[in-house]
Parts: C-alpha cells; sequence; structure tokens
C-alpha cells in the first residue's frame, strides 16, 4: 500500500494531457470542463460525458476540502484492451484517510456539509476506480471510463 | 521476369474471371518492373488487396507458392510484410462492420413505442447487460425528454433472468425516469426477476406495478387523467379569462 | 434584494416564484443562490418556487446537497419547491450515484410545474 501510493504520488505530470492544479474553489469547475471536452474528444456519449465530469468534480471538490492544494491529471488512452478510455488522477499531500473502506461507504464523511456520497459515487459512475491513501502523507485516487460500445 | 514469362504465368493460374487475370497481370508486372522497396510495395499493394478480397486467404496462399516456386526472383521478403498488414487492415474492416452490426441489433432488441397520447413503451427482450443497459438507458431518457411523455411503460416479459448489476441498472433508469418528471410502470414480472429486484432494495414509491399490459394502459390513461384534471382545477383557481385555453373543460 | 446581489434573476407568477437557472452551477454561485432565494421567499411570501434547470449541465453530490437543504429551508417557511427540465445525461448520472433530490417535486417542464404547485 505504502509503495503503491508513493508510486502515484511521484507520477509524472508530463505522461498526461491535462494537469489541472486545484487551490482555489474555481478551479474545480475548470477540472470539471476540462474532463468535459478530453471526454468529448474520445467520443463520450452525452450521459458519458456528464458522468466523467461529475466524476472529476467531486475528486477536485474533495481536493479542495480536505487538502486546500493538490492535483488533477487526466488523459486520453486510445490502445486500452476494452477500447478508448479515459484516465483521471486525483493527487494531494493532504492529510490522508484513514479507513479507504469506510470513505467508500454511503453515508459516511467528516464534513458537515456533504451526505457521503462523493467518492461512493465516483465509484459508481466509472468503471474502474483505486485509492491510495496514508494520513500524514497524502492521497491518490485513480479512476478510469472506458467508451461503450452501444 | 520479362513480360512474356508474366503471360505464361498467368496462363498457369488457372484465373477464374477476367478481373482476377487483370489483377494478376498488374501484380506480376509490378513486380517484373524491378522496383524495389517502398515503390514495389506502393504497386502491388492494389492489386494485392484486391486478390485477397477476390479469392480469400487460402487460396490467394496457394497461387503465390506457385509464383514463387516458378519465379525464383520473386521478391518474397517485401511481400511478406504487406500481405500481413493488408490482412490487418481486413480484420479491422470486419470488427468496425460487427460493432455496426452490434449497435444495431441493440437498438432492435429495444424499441420504445408510443401506445397512447404521452404513454411509451419499452418491451425488452433477451438478456440485459451493463452496456446494453446503459445504452437503452440513454435512449430511453433522450425519447422521455424529446417526446415530453407522462408516462413509461417497462414490459419484462420477455427477460429470462437478470443478474445484480442488470437489475441495478434497471432501478437506476426508473429513478432517472422519476427526475424528468416522468412516472414509471413496470410489468410482466417473472418470480426470478422480482426476487433480484427485491434483493436490490427497490422502492415502490418509485414505480407502480402492473399485472399484465392491459392494467399496465390502464393505469396510465388514469394517471394522465388525474394531471389533466388537477391542471383544470389550476386553472380554474387562477381564474383564467379563457376558459377554452386548457382544452376541454367538461368537468367544472 | 439589491440587484447585484442576485445570482439569477427570478420572475414572479402569481404567488410563485420562477427560478430560470442559466448559468453552470459551482459550489459559490449555488451557495449564494440558496442566500438569494431564501431571501426573496420572505420578502414576497410566495408559496412556492419552481428551479427551471434545463440549461445545467452539471449536478454533482455538492450543488444536490445544497438545493435540497434550500428546498428543506423554503419547506420551513411554508413554500413548496418544485425543480424542472433536468436533463437527460444529468438525471442519468444523478440516479448512477444514488442521489435523491430530497424536499423537490419532479415537473416536466413549467406547465406542470405550475400544475403541481397549486
Amino acid at each position: 500500500m505504502d509503495g503503491k501510493l508513493r508510486e502515484l504520488l511521484d507520477i509524472s505530470e508530463n505522461d498526461f494531457d491535462v494537469v489541472v492544479r486545484i487551490t482555489r474553489e474555481e478551479d474545480i469547475a475548470i477540472a470539471r470542463q476540462m474532463a468535459k471536452q478530453l471526454a468529448q474528444e474520445l467520443g463520450f456519449s452525452l450521459a458519458d460525458v456528464t458522468k466523467v465530469a461529475t466524476a472529476v468534480s467531486e475528486l477536485a471538490r474533495n481536493i479542495y476540502r480536505y487538502a486546500q492544494t493538490g492535483k488533477i491529471m487526466i488523459r486520453k488512452r486510445l490502445e486500452e484492451s476494452g477500447g478508448p478510455t479515459i484516465q483521471v488522477v486525483a493527487a494531494d499531500r493532504g492529510p490522508g484517510i484513514e479507513s479507504v473502506d469506510r470513505v467508500l461507504a454511503r453515508g459516511y464523511t467528516t464534513h458537515e456539509r456533504s451526505l457521503g456520497i462523493g467518492l461512493p459515487g465516483v465509484r459508481r459512475l466509472m468503471d474502474f476506480c483505486e485509492i491510495a491513501s496514508k494520513v500524514g502523507t497524502g492521497t491518490v485516487v485513480r479512476v478510469e471510463k472506458r467508451r461503450r460500445k452501444f | 521476369m520479362d513480360n512474356n514469362q508474366v503471360e505464361m504465368l498467368v496462363e498457369e493460374l488457372e484465373v477464374g474471371n477476367k478481373h482476377e487475370e487483370k489483377l494478376w497481370r498488374k501484380l506480376l508486372l509490378g513486380v517484373a518492373s524491378g522496383a524495389t522497396g517502398n515503390d514495389l510495395r506502393e504497386t502491388i499493394r492494389e492489386p494485392l488487396f484486391g486478390l485477397l478480397h477476390e479469392l480469400g486467404e487460402t487460396a490467394l496462399g496457394a497461387k503465390l507458392k506457385l509464383v514463387i516456386e516458378r519465379t525464383p526472383t520473386f521478391p518474397t521478403a517485401e511481400l511478406l510484410p504487406l500481405i500481413l498488414e493488408l490482412c490487418g487492415e481486413l480484420r479491422h474492416d470486419s470488427e468496425q462492420a460487427v460493432r455496426g452490426l452490434e449497435r444495431m441489433l441493440s437498438e432492435l432488441a429495444t424499441p420504445i413505442v408510443r401506445i397512447w397520447a404521452e404513454v411509451l413503451l419499452v418491451p425488452l427482450i433477451g438478456g440485459l447487460d451493463s452496456d446494453r443497459a446503459q445504452g437503452m438507458a440513454e435512449r430511453l431518457l433522450e425519447r422521455v425528454s424529446t417526446t415530453r411523455a407522462k408516462v413509461v411503460v417497462v414490459d419484462v416479459t420477455g427477460v429470462p433472468t437478470i443478474d445484480t448489476a442488470a437489475g441495478g441498472f434497471l432501478i437506476e433508469t426508473f429513478s432517472a425516469v422519476k427526475l424528468l418528471g416522468a412516472e414509471v410502470i413496470l410489468t410482466g414480472l417473472k418470480p426470478e426477476i422480482a426476487h433480484t429486484l427485491v434483493k436490490l432494495g427497490i422502492d415502490f414509491r418509485m414505480v407502480a406495478i402492473a399485472r399484465d399490459l392491459e392494467d399496465a394502459l390502464r393505469q396510465a390513461i388514469a394517471m394522465i387523467e388525474e394531471e389533466r384534471s388537477r391542471q383544470r382545477k389550476t386553472a380554474w383557481v387562477r381564474g383564467s379569462n379563457f376558459p377554452s385555453e386548457g382544452g376541454e373543460h367538461d368537468g367544472i | 434584494m439589491a440587484f447585484k446581489d442576485r445570482v439569477v434573476p427570478t420572475i414572479r407568477i402569481g404567488d410563485a416564484l420562477l427560478v430560470p437557472i442559466q448559468i453552470d452551477l459551482d459550489d459559490k454561485t449555488v451557495e449564494r443562490l440558496q442566500t438569494q432565494l431564501l431571501e426573496e421567499i420572505q420578502e414576497h411570501r410566495v408559496r412556492a418556487v419552481i428551479l427551471d434547470v434545463r440549461m445545467v449541465e452539471v449536478i454533482d453530490s455538492y450543488i444536490s446537497y445544497t438545493l435540497s437543504e434550500t428546498a428543506a429551508m423554503a419547506h420551513l417557511m411554508g413554500c413548496r419547491t418544485v425543480i424542472c427540465g433536468i436533463q437527460p445525461p444529468v438525471a442519468l448520472t444523478l440516479a448512477q450515484m444514488g442521489i435523491e433530490l430530497q424536499g423537490f417535486l419532479v415537473a416536466r417542464d413549467l406547465e406542470h410545474a405550475m400544475g403541481l404547485v397549486y
């Protein structure tokens, strides 16, 4: 787990099509917009474009809310075996998550203005979701969605 | 290899028709021209592709073997990568075609029918996997939105069983339809499907259940009538000066 | 309420307040929208608020949380809230995330919404 987190935190920005630094509240909307654009370029359906944009919105807000600063990195993958895929990595060096299982369960939150449906929602919207986190080191969430066949 | 040899070879190949003969001649003359590398590949690419289409891999292979045996100078090394490349292209084309057919099949398998003014019927047939369920959900929601349907009847008589993933998608589709402001009536439930939906915790405030299609249609019409009478009441409360505006006013 | 503090223009129809949201909602905007609506409910004593979200392309968990919170507050002030014009992709996303727009009546369009209000 520790090694995985280190590896993901040090992942090179150069491998991504878009990197959005999250430092202000407005950056959440910027990240969402960029994700939407890349999903459109990959030929995702309108509903799937909205799902990707919404998921990125949740990830960016979590960074802003719990770690204050961090980054959202997005890339298009055309050569994946399952078809064209969009990959998003949300990384921060914030406080970290005590129990990953708990944040993935609906209804868990440490924030007063939340119902705890952000991360579980992201997992349902995307095809793949992986979280690596350590208290005091940071959190990396990696998600993917492939273009549906029909 | 000179032109005479080319003609003799074409003869020996026992070609089936004029078109094939033309392609072989073009291919062999291209080889005979003495071109190499890229130039050669460019010249023989088209006739080779044509022959691959015409004869198929096996027959073309057999005939090429004969050509190579007869012609010691034949540039086999140049030919091999080109043939692999062409086979790849053919495979890509057929994959595209299969994808197109899959999409067509999925659309044909879930028609969306307007069975009454403002009522849509979705007869689900066959197995539901997650891709198909999501594609169906997207098309249904677009239709509900563009036709301003008030009621959607989902008939699952033609669905043998559903797994929990597909059942989950079905329930999500129902709540998405509700978010557009339309009602959902579910009909044609078999014990297996009822079991899956109950296990998934379907909310019965969200969908109305009908015994059969007839019952579903009756409920749908009742829902539409109820809304209409409410609207008439609204017009009355607002004291409309144009009583004819809202359509029938017989009830007032 | 001062004109410049308004996030969206509102229209009064009878004792209902129509709120067409023509901008993309972000966190700040939706918070300011909440403040604006509660002040207008108090000021005009309307019986119902109708949110038209036809132009809204993304509703995520925070936006829906704040909207539902607004609906609950409006309810405490004796006012119904109706949401209408949710776009199909937004509806599918909300449904998949398991978000319910608690406290709202859902309508297809304005005509339907007016019918639900009275």
